[in-house]
């Protein structure tokens, strides 16, 4: 991959965080949504405080799973199909593309997982225990799941269902990152090491990665 | 319920809807063909 | 029986035939020691399961086959296959229900295998999602391709992930997610003979399901040509009115 190819990259992910900043889709609808799901949740389930450092944790996660997919979704679908099109005339090339939008939605889920995370740790009282490994394991979340909304984003790009259909196809295959990031927490908490689940969650996030830039002139060309 | 009612609900339901599958790709293909037919 | 008939006829006649003499075997067999009667259960629920992966293994080896081929025979074959194996999928999560509602009084165990044959479940019914979202066959077959080898490429991660996670948290010792040792060679013999018959269904289904794929593209075309113009631009329409 040449210097060009990162070029690209930058490009297309300043691009996108440039839009966000513009339209502020994560930051006014995504992560209110998230913060309001651990507020719904107690009200359905009891308040007790036992019961809610219990289950927050593994909620905490879920949330992400689940909305902020979300997060990624906007980004790889928000180009149009002319603007494709233009986008590989000038020679974009589709892999740079896809590495580009899945960093800004990275950077994104970050912010998601930042802020939502501190809603959590309010409403459930969960303690932060080893800082390091914790803050790894929200970057390999962070990385693995926008990997997959963007390569799920461009699979589904501008079809009908769209939106609706990303977080669907992601739900399933972002198990091995939702077990991940729970058993990681757990461990931490039990003091038990959480290698193997680490090196699970980058398996992920690497074989994600791969496929989507492999794949990417194939889909672009569709 | 008894052993054998299991047995007979497990037994119903896969033969059941292995039938149900089947016949409905079967169907299909026979309107398929009926309405390829009236066009040739 | 023309010929032609009995030429489109096998598939079905041969998988009632097997299913027949596995269905004997299923019932001659000898009864557990442990699970009884219940035993017999098994004899088409590991099949089913059996083809639920092999099904999903399929899809993956045609999506491969697509991106590197570009024939759309090969999504036609993935496509196909993952109709099947979403049933297959299906059967064999109703059938692990029975077993677990009749062995331990629970619908559900939260055991390994049947977690990931639910979350399996998923991957399929979103393979086949995108595709209806798509009308261009070649569009659908490049996306659904992708998908196709993400999904499969996944399972094997989720499958370690899904594994870990139970042995970690083990159900109690009364429940045996395994179902219950093989100790006779005549239940060996009815589980092969199962495996055998579901194959053969298998094939046929995907046989007939790809031919009802063929029609479907011709009657598509037909109807495509219908809507021409005839002749083009060298017939006009009659004059109807006034004086000629």
């Amino acid at each position: 991959m040449t210097s060009g190819f990162w070029h690209q990259v930058r490009a297309v992910a300043d691009r996108d965080l440039l839009r966000e900043r513009r339209r502020g889709d994560v930051l006014w609808i995504t992560i209110p949504f998230g913060a309001i799901a651990l507020l719904l949740v107690p009200l359905a389930v009891g308040t007790d405080a036992a019961l809610l450092r219990e289950i927050g944790p593994g909620l905490y996660w879920v949330i992400v799973m689940l909305f902020g997919v979300l997060v990624a979704v906007g980004k790889a679908s928000s180009d149009t199909v002319p603007q494709q099109d233009a986008s590989l005339l000038l020679g974009l090339d589709p892999a740079a593309g896809f590495v580009g939008r899945a960093a800004a939605a990275t950077l994104l889920l970050l912010i998601f997982e930042v802020v939502v995370g501190v809603v959590a740790v309010g409403l459930y009282d969960i303690s932060i225990i080893g800082v390091p490994w914790l803050i790894l394991t929200v970057l390999i979340v962070a990385a693995g799941l926008a990997l997959l909304g963007t390569l799920t984003g461009s699979i589904v790009n501008s079809t009908s269902a769209g939106t609706a259909l990303v977080p669907l196809l992601v739900a399933p295959l972002s198990v091995p990152l939702l077990l991940g990031a729970t058993q990681a927490y757990e461990g931490l908490r039990l003091g038990h090491s959480i290698l193997s689940w680490v090196l699970l969650m980058v398996a992920v996030v690497l074989v994600v990665a791969i496929i989507g830039v492999l794949t990417a002139r194939p889909l672009q060309e569709s | 319920m008894s052993h054998w009612g299991w047995v007979a609900l497990a037994y119903g339901v896969t033969y059941g809807s292995l039938a149900a599958f089947a016949a409905s790709i079967a169907i299909r293909i026979r309107k398929t063909r009926t309405t390829l037919g009236e066009n040739q | 029986m023309t010929a032609q008939t009995r030429t489109r006829r096998w598939p079905w006649a041969a998988s009632a035939l097997s299913l027949l003499g596995a269905f004997t075997l299923a019932m001659v067999s000898p009864a557990d020691s442990v699970q009884g009667d219940l035993v017999r259960i098994m004899y088409v629920h590991v099949p089913a399961a059996w083809l639920a992966y092999l099904a999903f293994a399929v899809t993956f080896v045609g999506s491969i086959a697509y991106l590197v081929a570009r024939r759309l025979s090969w999504d036609r074959i993935a496509a196909a296959s993952a109709e099947i194996g979403v049933y297959f999928t299906g059967l064999t999560i109703a059938l692990g229900m029975i077993w677990g509602k009749s062995t331990w009084g629970v619908w559900w165990t939260w055991d390994a295998r049947l977690t990931l044959t639910a979350i399996m479940f998923f991957v399929y019914l979103g393979y086949l999602a995108l595709r209806r979202t798509t009308d261009d066959p070649i569009a659908r077959a490049n996306r659904a391709a992708v998908l196709g080898i993400v999904g499969a490429v996944q399972i094997p991660l989720v499958h370690f992930s899904v594994v870990w996670w139970r042995g970690l948290h083990q159900p109690p010792s009364i429940i045996r997610p395994d179902g219950p040792a093989i100790q006779d060679s005549m239940m060996l013999v009815a589980l092969f003979v199962g495996v055998v018959a579901f194959t053969v269904v298998y094939v046929s289904l995907m046989v007939k399901r790809i031919e009802l794929m063929h029609l479907d593209d011709r009657l598509d075309a037909a109807e495509r040509a219908g809507d021409q113009p005839v002749a083009g631009e060298a017939v006009t329409a009659p004059n109807l009115g006034g004086s000629a």
